[in-house]
């Protein structure tokens, strides 16, 4: 699988019998439509065949995960194509099946003590909770990253059962807390390199999302602005709105431009801290304008619950502060570039994407 | 979705690009070194210096993307690419040539005439000719179709020109003027018509160029005057009465390269030597994420502009995306750090807040202000 319109295709074609709804307490996440993905083998994309997916690369998965944002659907897709497997994979970890959805934590204070000799996978004992883990409750297992005396640690976590506390984001996908006490887990010691790209890995994930759901908040704005009628005209002939959905075309494919050359670079295998990081703080500034001005040019229906608009804004009013917020990824941005020296600034700048 | 004619492929990456940019970074720092340059916010509307000019011009930095035949060196524009971008991130003065070298030359190129290019085209690319761009009037600037600035034939076959043109960037310096005017009468059924471009020799009798000052007292633009100039009938560009469409034309050249969001850097540089407390480094990050995001864009443009695309559009976007963030960077540095703008101040951050104030208005203007350019991206979307 490599084509990536085809993915495309495949993924909308399934998503058209889930449309975006309302997550409650009750309802949490799409369940129909995560095995609807799963059966399509579209949840292990981009792992490779004798690890148990699809194969594919990087891209399909990337453009799987976007496909999926910009239709606001309710599963650990992101979290488990971009982020959680290829990380379980990298550090030599047995990976679930795809089927199985899979996320990832990378916040709280979860220690981990080694069973053995810490030398490679093996087995350890975590301790402490892990905070703000997307899909908690949701996810048959997590990837937790915890701090060990040797360094941090990927442990592959079965949580069936386990204690959850529950939460939501703003668009209500729940971001609860796992508790882990003495819990007995395979993990893999990292070098703080690796932990620091799985962050932004995840960061970048988060950026995917963010890119694509902006990209389609442009569009039902683009469309609502030429079909809505007020004074006799459609909103789009308007002098005033014409500057707002361009002001919000800018922040959209600057947005865009930046998240592809981000992809491009993990994909050609460089550090993508910086890269990550500048996607991601991109992507959430975009976040202000795009969503203040779309829900301005619907007017009122765009503020009820009834209309769609608000699947994506919310969730992009979410995703903008999570994987670490904006004004945290601009200081890792801002000290990163400033690595070699201030008067490097800018061979830095020109190497970052 | 009409957003598609706004999206443009990702840019090829260039070894070949990053190979010249090693080779100007490298002139760069030895010039700084030799006190050659100071750097400077916005020298690419203020950085007037033949000398240097002179210089990019023997390095083979000018012309870089025409042909041998013309003294340029066939060169891609990413490569060209490269180049602008580093002489803009140093802050390096290169004012006297820039119209030349973007847009007068491929512009020449395009609708010159033989003798045109073989006379024009290897001066500019030597560093040696300069060219200014004619357009603005007093009573028209967005408008631009509603220009007054006229020319008759005379019985010689001669044109005769008589207006004024304003905001005229470095007339005073320069030796072409590529003006439009009005070649036959106004027709309000079609506003566009009847323009047309004439490659005027500033020096011709009948020329008064008039210094007109900014903000911070410099002298960078103009008021050319014309009484009765007397212009070679062979000295028409391109096609008499296809005015407007040669303009719109140059526009994508114009409108997408790194000057469009670089004529700050040097107050960013100046600011990264400063920032170290965490609102500091998440403001320098900030800004870098925009210009990133810029770079992109714009390489992407430099990109379609290889494959012979003429990404107007996208170009009108990213200058307007480009010159909103040129000047944001001032209001993001000044939330953190503690230090007066002023052109005497001690302090090297100080003067680069100062000139990049004093400067500010014009970034959103020049070119086509922000709001013409959206709506030039409102009909990129399918609204007009
Ligand atoms: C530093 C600098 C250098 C320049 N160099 C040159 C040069 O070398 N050669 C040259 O020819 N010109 C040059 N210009 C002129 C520049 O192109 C004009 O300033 C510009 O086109 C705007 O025209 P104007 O100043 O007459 O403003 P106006 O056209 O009078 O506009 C005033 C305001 O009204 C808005 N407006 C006007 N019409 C509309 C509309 N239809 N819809 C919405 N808003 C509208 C504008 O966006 C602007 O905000 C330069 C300008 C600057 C600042």
């Amino acid at each position: 699988m490599s084509d990536v319109d085809l993915v495309v295709e495949t993924v909308r074609d399934i998503l058209t019998g889930y449309e975006p709804f309302v997550l409650t307490a009750e309802r949490p996440w799409d369940a129909g439509l995560w095995s609807a993905l799963a059966e399509a083998g579209l949840t292990g994309v981009g792992v490779p065949e004798e690890a148990g997916g699809s194969g594919g690369e990087l891209a399909d998965a990337v453009a799987i995960v976007g496909a999926l944002a910009a239709g606001a659907a309710a599963v650990p897709v992101a979290e488990q194509l971009l982020v959680a497997a290829p990380a379980v994979l990298a550090a030599g970890l047995d990976l679930p099946a795809p089927e199985e959805p899979l996320s990832i934590a990378v916040d709280g204070a979860v220690t981990a003590e080694p069973r053995d000799d810490g030398d490679g996978p093996g087995s350890w004992t975590l301790t402490g909770t892990a905070t703000d883990v997307a899909w908690a409750g949701v996810a048959r297992h997590l990837a937790v990253l915890a701090s060990s005396p040797v360094g941090p640690v990927l442990a592959l976590v079965d949580v069936a059962g386990r204690d959850t506390t529950h939460a939501a984001n703003l668009a209500g996908e729940p971001r609860g807390s796992l508790v882990l006490q003495g819990v007995t887990s395979a993990g893999a010691l990292l070098t703080d390199a690796q932990a620091e790209r799985l962050r932004a890995r995840y960061a970048l994930a988060r950026a995917v999302q963010l890119s694509a759901a902006l990209q389609q908040v442009l569009a039902w704005t683009v469309q609502y602005a030429g079909e809505r009628q007020q004074f006799g005209r459609p909103l789009g002939r308007f002098q005033a709105i014409q500057m707002e959905l361009a002001e919000m075309a800018g922040e959209v494919t600057a947005v865009a431009a930046l998240v592809d050359a981000a992809v491009q670079a993990v994909e050609r295998d460089e550090s993508p801290v910086l890269a990550a990081a500048a996607a991601k703080v991109r992507a959430g500034a975009a976040v202000e304008v795009v969503a203040r001005l779309a829900h301005q040019v619907h007017g009122a229906i765009g503020f009820t619950q009834e209309h769609r608009l608000h699947h994506l804004t919310r969730r992009c009013w979410s995703w903008r502060d999570e994987a670490g917020t904006e004004t945290a990824w601009a200081r890792v941005l801002g000290a990163g570039l400033l690595a070699d020296g201030p008067d490097a600034l800018w061979p830095a700048l020109t190497r970052v994407v | 979705m009409g957003s598609n004619s706004l999206t443009l492929a990702p840019a090829p990456r260039s070894a070949a690009a990053e190979e010249v940019r090693a080779e100007v970074r490298e002139f760069l720092a030895a010039e700084l070194a030799a006190g050659s340059f100071t750097t400077h916010v916005d020298t690419w509307l203020s950085g007037v210096d033949p000398a240097f000019s002179r210089k990019l011009g023997e390095r083979g930095w000018l012309g870089m993307t025409w042909p041998r035949q013309y003294g340029g060196h066939e060169r891609t524009a990413m490569e060209r690419y490269a180049v602008t971008e580093e002489l803009l991130a140093a802050g390096a003065p290169v004012a006297a040539h820039w119209i030349a070298d973007r847009q007068s030359g491929p512009n020449l190129l395009r609708y010159g005439t033989e003798a045109q290019r073989a006379e024009i085209l290897p001066r500019i690319a030597a560093g040696e000719c300069y060219f200014v761009i004619g357009m603005s009037e007093p009573d028209s600037g967005s408008d631009l179709a509603s220009i007054r600035t006229r020319a008759t034939r005379n019985g010689d076959g001669d044109w005769v020109v008589n207006g004024a043109k304003v905001w005229t960037s470095n007339a005073h310096t320069s030796h072409y003027a590529i003006t439009l005017v009005r070649t036959s009468p106004a027709d309000p059924a079609n506003r566009h018509a009847g323009l047309s471009q004439l490659l005027v020799d500033l020096s011709l009798p009948g020329i008064t160029v008039n210094p007109i000052r900014i903000l911070d007292g410099g002298h960078h633009f103009n008021e050319v005057v014309f009484g009765d100039v007397v212009i070679p009938g062979d000295m028409l560009l391109g096609e008499e009465g296809a005015g407007w469409h040669q303009v719109t034309a140059e526009l994508a050249f114009e409108r997408s390269g790194p000057e469009r969001f670089l004529s700050t850097y040097p107050l960013i540089a100046e600011f990264a030597r400063r920032a170290s407390d965490p609102a500091q480094l998440a403001a320098l990050g900030r800004i870098s994420a925009r210009l990133l995001a810029l770079r992109q864009l714009s390489l992407r443009i430099a990109g379609a502009l290889d494959r012979g695309e003429l990404p107007d559009i996208p170009a009108a976007l990213v200058k307007d995306v480009g010159t909103t963030f040129e000047a944001d960077v001032i209001d993001e540095v000044r939330r953190v750090v503690d230090v007066p703008a002023s052109l005497d101040s001690p302090d090297a951050l100080g003067r680069a807040l100062a000139e990049a104030q004093l400067h500010a208005p014009g970034y959103t203007l020049r070119g086509g202000t922000n709001e013409i350019l959206r709506g030039i991206v409102a009909r990129g979307l399918g609204l007009r």
